[in-house]
């Protein structure tokens, strides 16, 4: 903590990090910061990107205690099992889980949504609610992805080679869309990596069903968010096949087709 | 939704009044209902008769003895239904049936008398969507303009919203739905089906103070229910479980009481619907949340979904159980709108099935 900060002694150190932190945005289960760690430290301050699962007030508290922790430490978990697999995830910064908070490295950069012109980066992947305002949008793609030095298909690639990686460590990110990808600002210093971010819904698995849905996820993400994307899917899944090699792909590939064929919503009973 | 522009109400305002009767015999509840719809664009309820096929405790409702009790039933309940509106058969524009979803013995009796019905008094047919019935009542009940509906009910779990002329399900049960997991768990501690086991659930729970643990499984906007009811049923062959405690063993005792099980499985069910509701709020950007179907009368689930709607500044509107519960006058008002709109339903295609989704049809009367 800064010396400046007036520390309130009762609350807990994580809250008084988020109380002087800069809200991002809100979702439906967490309020995401920009926040500063070691600020008095010497050196450029580092920027955290913290996301805190704040209390629902509608249920039972001990059951929300319960569950933050657990999602908490589930998120944590699946970014280092990624971390060591050497998959490119946002590092861990700070974990206090009985508080709900996760504070992963700030990165700098651009979603893979805005890249590809899908339109506001926010919410509404996998839903067709959106296509109305989007036949304004000019898709500009090799335009913007021009500084970032990546073709459309190497960007394709990245993204394919990324969840391959992560599906051969058996972590499935259970929401796949093209804006939980980001690709930092390029920096003369280091290559230019794909991130895959939020595993907020994530989960271990090494069921080849499970693979297949995360990848049909996307692509319901891709064509909703993207019209006429088709082809550039189909540069994902090659360089998936490529990387996880001929024998996975032959099963986890016939099993998207299976799940495509279902579509993740059954014919109901009534 | 956000950013559009609300685009012309394709559903003029009738030339004279119309009339509609509605037949509801989806599962266990046999409904007729008359509905009106003045030139104003006003709707009134003129009647809304109900039976309920009520089994002894511990039993479910079986098929054929549900389509019994409708065969019975169903010449009283549309006579009930006529003479309190005060009108005849001949006043009558249409006559709307369920067509589906629901169970397939039942359904195919009450089919049968609105086929007849339509025979005898010269009449159209419309055949409705059971639960685009919930959802236009519940909007004509409580005025909801674009809500984001948790339908919730025996057979059926969906979170549902409008877009494009059709109602889009955003997430669902992936197994058994939630007025299933509850009547059938209180089956297992043998609660009455008096007035129905999830009101029986729900005054039960009221008496619980101990939240037990069970299985959580929300999946994006999906959920799964089957596992809680196993574990919930597990705790009652758990040593500390007692069917009927004794005030000692109340005040001092580590115990399990049906009550304390009511109180978890209601906590734990009802957050999971909150929460998948919630995300489907922040995904389209909607504040208002409607909720229809049977479970949708249980005030407990109404008191959460209201703190979670005033928390994000949005507004919850709910039905009681004359409308919640199956009905006909549902059935009536939403095949009112579609023929209406010159829809009906010709005799020979006067079918009905057991799987009709929600998304599969055309809302031609909404913009």
């Amino acid at each position: 903590m800064s010396p400046t900060t007036p520390l309130n002694p009762t609350s807990p150190p994580t809250l008084t990090l988020i109380s002087n932190s800069t809200p991002v945005a809100q979702g439906a289960e967490a309020k995401v910061y920009k926040s500063i760690l070691h600020p008095s430290r010497e050196g450029s301050p580092v920027s955290i990107f913290v996301k805190y699962r704040f209390t629902k007030q509608y249920r039972h508290p001990t059951l929300d205690t319960n569950l933050t922790r657990a999602r908490v430490a589930g998120e944590a978990r699946a970014l280092m099992k990624c971390l060591r697999s050497g998959v490119n995830v946002p590092g861990i910064r700070m974990v206090d889980a009985s508080e709900g908070v996760l504070g992963t490295e700030w990165i700098e950069g651009k979603s893979v949504r805005a890249l590809l012109g899908g339109g506001a980066d926010d919410e509404g992947d996998d839903d067709e609610l959106l296509e109305d305002g989007q036949d304004t949008q000019e898709l500009l793609e090799e335009d913007t992805l021009k500084p970032f030095g990546l073709s459309q298909d190497t960007l394709m690639s990245m993204i394919g080679t990324e969840i391959a990686k992560m599906h051969l460590a058996d972590v499935i990110h259970g929401d796949l869309t093209t804006s939980n990808m980001m690709l930092p600002f390029p920096s003369p210093s280091h290559l230019t990596l794909l991130y895959l971010v939020d595993f907020g819904l994530s989960f271990t698995s090494p069921l080849t069903e499970d693979k297949a849905v995360d990848l049909y996820v996307l692509e319901r993400a891709f064509s909703s968010t993207h019209p006429d994307s088709s082809a550039l899917f189909a540069r994902v899944l090659d360089a998936y096949a490529k990387r996880v090699g001929e024998k996975e792909w032959g099963v986890v590939g016939r099993r998207l087709d299976d799940v495509r064929l279902r579509g993740r919503k059954r014919s109901m009973v009534g | 939704m956000p950013g559009r522009l609300r685009k012309s109400n394709p559903l003029k305002k009738p030339d004279r009044p119309y009339y509609a009767l509605g037949l509801e015999g989806s599962a266990n509840k046999l409904g007729a209902g008359i509905i009106k719809h003045a030139e104003d664009g006003s709707s009134s309820v003129l009647s809304n008769v109900r039976h309920t096929y009520i089994t002894p405790p511990g039993e479910g409702f079986l098929p054929r003895d549900t389509a019994q009790h409708h065969r019975e039933w169903a010449l009283k309940v549309i006579k009930d239904a006529l003479k309190q509106a005060g009108i005849a058969m001949r006043d009558i524009d249409c006559i709307c049936y369920t067509k589906g979803p629901g169970m397939g013995a039942p359904l195919v009796s009450v089919a049968l008398v609105a086929r007849t019905l339509s025979l005898l008094f010269n009449k159209p047919l419309v055949g409705v969507n059971h639960c685009v019935g919930h959802i236009e009542m519940g909007r004509e009940i409580t005025g909801a303009q674009n809500p984001v509906v948790l339908y919730v009910s025996g057979g059926n779990t969906q979170v549902i919203a409008y877009s494009r002329q059709c109602y889009r399900i955003f997430g669902e049960t992936l197994d058994i739905a939630v007025g299933n997991c509850l009547d059938r768990f209180a089956r297992v501690i043998n609660l009455s089906n008096d007035p129905s086991p999830g009101y029986n659930i729900e005054q039960e729970a009221k008496k619980g103070k101990r939240l037990l643990p069970l299985p959580y499984s929300t999946k994006g906007m999906d959920l799964s229910l089957s596992g809680i009811l196993t574990a919930t049923e597990a705790y009652t062959t758990d040593k500390r479980f007692r069917i009927d405690p004794t005030t000692d063993e109340l005040n001092g005792e580590d115990i399990i009481t049906p009550a304390d099980l009511c109180f978890s499985l209601q906590e734990t069910v009802f957050a999971m619907l909150v929460e998948i509701t919630e995300r489907a709020m922040a995904h389209i950007g909607s504040k208002e949340v409607l909720i229809v179907g049977g479970v949708g009368c249980n005030e407990r689930l109404q008191e959460m979904m209201g703190v979670m709607a005033s928390e994000r500044n949005g507004q919850v509107f709910a039905t009681d159980e004359r409308f919640c519960i199956d009905n006909g006058i549902m059935i009536a008002q939403a095949g009112l709108l579609s023929y209406r709109m010159g829809y009906t339903t010709p005799l020979v295609e006067s079918t009905c099935t057991q799987r009709f989704r929600t998304d599969e049809v055309h809302v031609a009367w909404r913009a």
